[in-house]
């Protein structure tokens, strides 16, 4: 390593411990605030028979409040003295009421180094070592990556069980108030901490690596320094991609594997019992299976939209504008488009129920009734869909080329053989695209459902979406609804999986 | 096997652009007749009109004495070859061979015993899994070829079969497609911009431009006798050379000189094929400065520029004795000008 490198090293080492300081902070900050509190007030109501408690002082009294009022969440002030304290609203035994709020003096402060100071002090041998390894000319980029990635792991795993141990010997201090039989304080806990950590140590290892393979990229062929560029070029995506996809995700999966209550301190590992769970609710199988009939909106809207594409791929005069009206449809808020089919489905005033007192027919209470609302909804989602459809369609149309037409005709085959053995084979790839990303965005669908229906009548249009959502926000189940996430997300992967295969598989155009 | 008869032909596009502009051209049975003319002459245009892919504004095409002008282009038995080979990519090249037979319901077995002589006779029948995808330019024509072969129509069509090829594959193709000519003893019309292709396959070679032919007959003819300054400009590689000047009747008179025996005095363009141009101390010569040299083997071409400004090419056998720079003279070899009309282009001897 050169002076450079070496300083560029450090540089890294710096900006490393600043984060993980910066990091530790925040976490420690948020992580169970109760258990590093030194002192907590209380105050209940009277009506629940409880011991008078001692007053807040006037600046806290106002926060205690307003957590209590309106935000059911902890509030971070600051004393007279310029302290700063957390208030919480106090919840029942039956974690139904609010009964009154507690204020916490947090002591994180001290913490934060303690918890940094050993993911510090494993970068900086990490950092030596390599330094003296790639000095012996014996190591191999491929060992430098690994042994970033080992030190910032081991750096990783000793912050994370500082932090616990941190937790674990702040965690008798805690004052329960005894007349309360819980005390109910929100707090990140220490999976935000794990994933946060990680991410850090990860970033720290490809800091490391990139660096050491800096070093060495002088001496090294242009390809791998093509390689490197590569690699900083999609860094900002991938930390993109990692922070706001990747981790939501394995957050998504931690949570259903937990019990997971908003207000409760302890989370316990459950394992699949949230699985279970679904898995004996008739409810979640309606959705599925609501979803799955849903879905077969898509290959109905796919055979209009390809009946549609082949008119307006005529060249008539006007066809432009034609095509610009169906595709409208497409670009409307899917909010504006339910309410306003809400009003044409409507029993008594909507134009569809008009239309079938017209000709003498019973009116029908579209959204109404368990037999049509499904149905009805289905409609909609096609409407929606078909000028988006008839455009992709349209689009694999006019990529057929014009000659492979005319040599249909030449060949001596009849309008409905052109269509059948070459239109209809060349849009396949066409139709696969649009059928299964149709199908994973039928899975998606929650807008039409809440809009119109609410699931109802009698859950007849309750989707896994709109399920996951109810009992998430509605039922306050999180962590049954991350479970249910969880086998959305596997269903929709394994879809997507089956698109690229079949994408995979299409013979290139000659 | 039929005769193609084109009468007074036109195709006026929408928007008044003339495409076609009444075309009377006969193609004999068994006969090779080749289009050749600057891209949008209308010959393409020409031939869709002959498969049914156009209808034309007026005017009458037959097959075989049968008129097909308003037959749909199933109905008319003929076939053609694209040039981007038109294969379907979704099928194997024996399903591609096989197309024309299964749309019109030809017998299984049937269509396995011709669909086999038409590769073998192209000699791919070692290709028959492939997708067109996996094959190369040269392949993929002859798949086209089959695919238009295995129909035995009254009439092959070709638009520019070559063009997507390369030069190798493509001289060698050409040969290929003469000889099937004689074998199948096919009516052939095939259009083409490349006047080589043109002379050295066609039995027949019609020179179009503007939507009209300008000449029509054997290729040496075209070459000899061009009707028209503009056939003389278009046939031949390199092109053929002009100087402007006047024609007094017993001379031409301009940057280069020869005798001539018209009848009018004139404003007139001498025009002289490369190989006709004499350098070297004849009798009419005119100064000139070498350009350039261009050995090609067996002849070179020296390219060379009058005092006038005027630039010439002359094509002389072996090894050409001059280098660029040179100052020479050149002359037209004895009864080997060209001499049209300035005004309309029309031969004036």
């Amino acid at each position: 390593m050169t002076r450079v490198h070496r300083r560029v090293a450090m540089a890294t080492a710096v900006l490393w411990a600043v984060a993980t300081i910066a990091l530790s902070w925040r976490v420690l900050k948020g992580i169970d605030e109760a258990a590093r509190s030194r002192e907590a007030l209380y105050r209940a109501h009277a009506s629940q028979g409880h011991a008078p408690s001692p007053a807040f002082p006037p600046s806290i009294e106002a926060s205690a409040l307003a957590s209590v009022q309106q935000e059911e969440r902890p509030l971070i002030v600051h004393d007279p003295d310029g302290v700063e304290l957390v208030t919480a609203p106090v919840k029942d035994a039956d974690d139904w009421e609010i009964i009154g709020a507690v204020a916490l003096y947090g002591r994180w402060r001290e913490c934060a180094l303690r918890v940094a100071a050993p993911a510090i002090a494993v970068l900086v041998v990490a950092l030596v070592l390599l330094g003296s390894a790639s000095a012996a000319r014996w190591s191999r980029p491929g060992i430098t990556a690994l042994g970033g990635v080992v030190a910032a792991g081991a750096a990783a795993a000793l912050t994370l069980s500082q932090l616990q141990a941190a937790a674990a010997a702040l965690a008798p201090r805690l004052v329960v108030p005894p007349t309360l039989a819980r005390l109910a304080l929100p707090s990140p806990s220490l999976a935000f901490a794990a994933l946060a950590l990680v991410l850090l140590a990860a970033a720290g290892a490809l800091a490391v690596s990139a660096v050491h393979w800096h070093a060495e990229a002088a001496g090294r062929p242009a390809r791998v320094r093509e390689t490197l560029a590569a690699w900083g070029f999609i860094a900002p995506s991938l930390a993109h991609l990692l922070v706001f996809t990747i981790a939501p995700v394995g957050f998504l999966v931690w949570i259903s594997v937990h019990d997971w209550d908003l207000l409760a301190s302890d989370r316990p590992f459950v394992g699949l019992a949230h699985f279970r769970e679904i898995g004996a609710d008739p409810s979640f199988w309606r959705a599925l299976r609501n979803g799955l009939v849903y879905a077969l909106y898509v290959p109905a809207t796919m055979v209009a939209a390809l009946a549609a594409a082949l008119v307006l791929d005529q060249p008539l005069r006007g066809i432009k504008v034609l095509r610009v009206v169906v595709f409208l449809p497409y670009v409307a808020s899917t909010v504006a488009i339910a309410l306003v089919w809400q009003w044409l489905l409507h029993r008594d005033f909507g134009l569809l129920n008009a239309a079938l007192a017209a000709v003498h027919l019973p009116r029908v209470d579209w959204l109404g009734n368990p037999a049509t609302a499904l149905p009805a909804l289905m409609l909609v989602s096609a409407w929606g869909q078909l000028g988006y459809m008839m455009v992709v369609y349209l689009a694999g149309l006019q990529a057929i080329p014009a000659s492979l037409l005319e040599a249909a005709r030449l060949d001596g085959a009849d309008a409905w053989q052109r269509f059948r053995l070459v239109v209809w084979p060349m849009l396949r790839p066409v139709s696969t695209y649009l059928l299964l990303t149709g199908i994973i965005w039928s899975f998606h669908g929650f807008t039409l459902v809440y809009v119109m229906t609410e699931g109802g009548p009698a859950h007849a249009t309750d989707v896994l979406v709109y399920r996951i959502y109810q009992t998430a926000w509605e039922f306050r189940r999180f962590d049954v609804a991350a479970a249910m996430s969880v086998v959305l997300c596997a269903l929709l992967l394994a879809l997507t999986a089956l698109q690229w295969r079949v994408v995979k598989g299409e013979p290139a155009d000659a | 096997m039929a005769a193609l008869g084109v009468t007074h032909l036109v195709k006026r596009f929408a928007g008044g652009v003339v495409g076609v502009d009444d075309v009377t051209l006969t193609v004999g049975e068994g006969a090779f007749t080749a289009l050749v003319g600057p891209s949008g002459c209308g010959k393409t245009t020409i031939l869709r009109l002959v498969a049914g892919l156009e209808e034309p504004t007026s005017g009458e095409v037959r097959i075989g004495g049968r008129d097909v002008t308003w037959l749909p282009p199933r109905d008319r038995d003929v076939a053609m070859v694209f040039q981007n080979y038109a294969l379907y990519p979704h099928l194997t090249v024996r399903d591609n061979i096989a197309f024309p037979l299964r749309v019109r319901r030809t017998a299984p077995a049937e269509i396995v015993r011709r669909v086999r002589q038409a590769a073998e006779l192209l000699e791919i029948d070692a290709l028959f899994e492939r997708k067109p995808a996996q094959l190369s330019g040269g392949q993929r024509q002859r798949v086209a070829l089959a695919r238009a072969i295995v129909r035995e129509p009254a009439l092959f069509l070709f638009d520019e079969p070559l063009s997507n090829l390369d030069a190798q594959v493509r001289a060698q193709t050409r040969a290929e497609l003469v000889a099937l000519h004689r074998r199948l003893g096919a009516t052939m019309l095939y259009v083409t911009h490349d006047q080589v292709e043109a002379m050295t396959m066609a039995q027949t070679v019609a020179v179009m431009a503007s939507g009209r032919v300008l000449q029509e007959g054997a290729p040496m003819s075209l070459y000899r006798d061009p009707a028209s300054l503009a056939v003389a400009k278009f046939i031949g590689s390199p092109s053929i050379n002009t100087v402007a000047g006047r024609s007094t009747g017993a001379r031409f008179e301009g940057a280069l000189s020869c005798v001539l025996h018209a009848a009018e005095a004139s404003g007139a363009v001498l025009a002289v094929r490369p190989e006709h141009l004499v350098l070297g101390a004849a009798a009419d010569a005119s100064p000139a400065t070498v350009t350039l040299v261009e050995p090609l083997g067996p002849e070179s071409l020296v390219r060379m520029r009058l005092a006038s400004g005027e630039e010439l090419v002359a094509r002389c056998a072996g090894e050409a004795p001059w280098h660029i720079g040179d100052h020479v003279r050149v002359g037209v070899a004895e009864g080997r000008g060209l001499c049209y009309r300035a005004s309309d282009g029309s031969r004036l001897l």
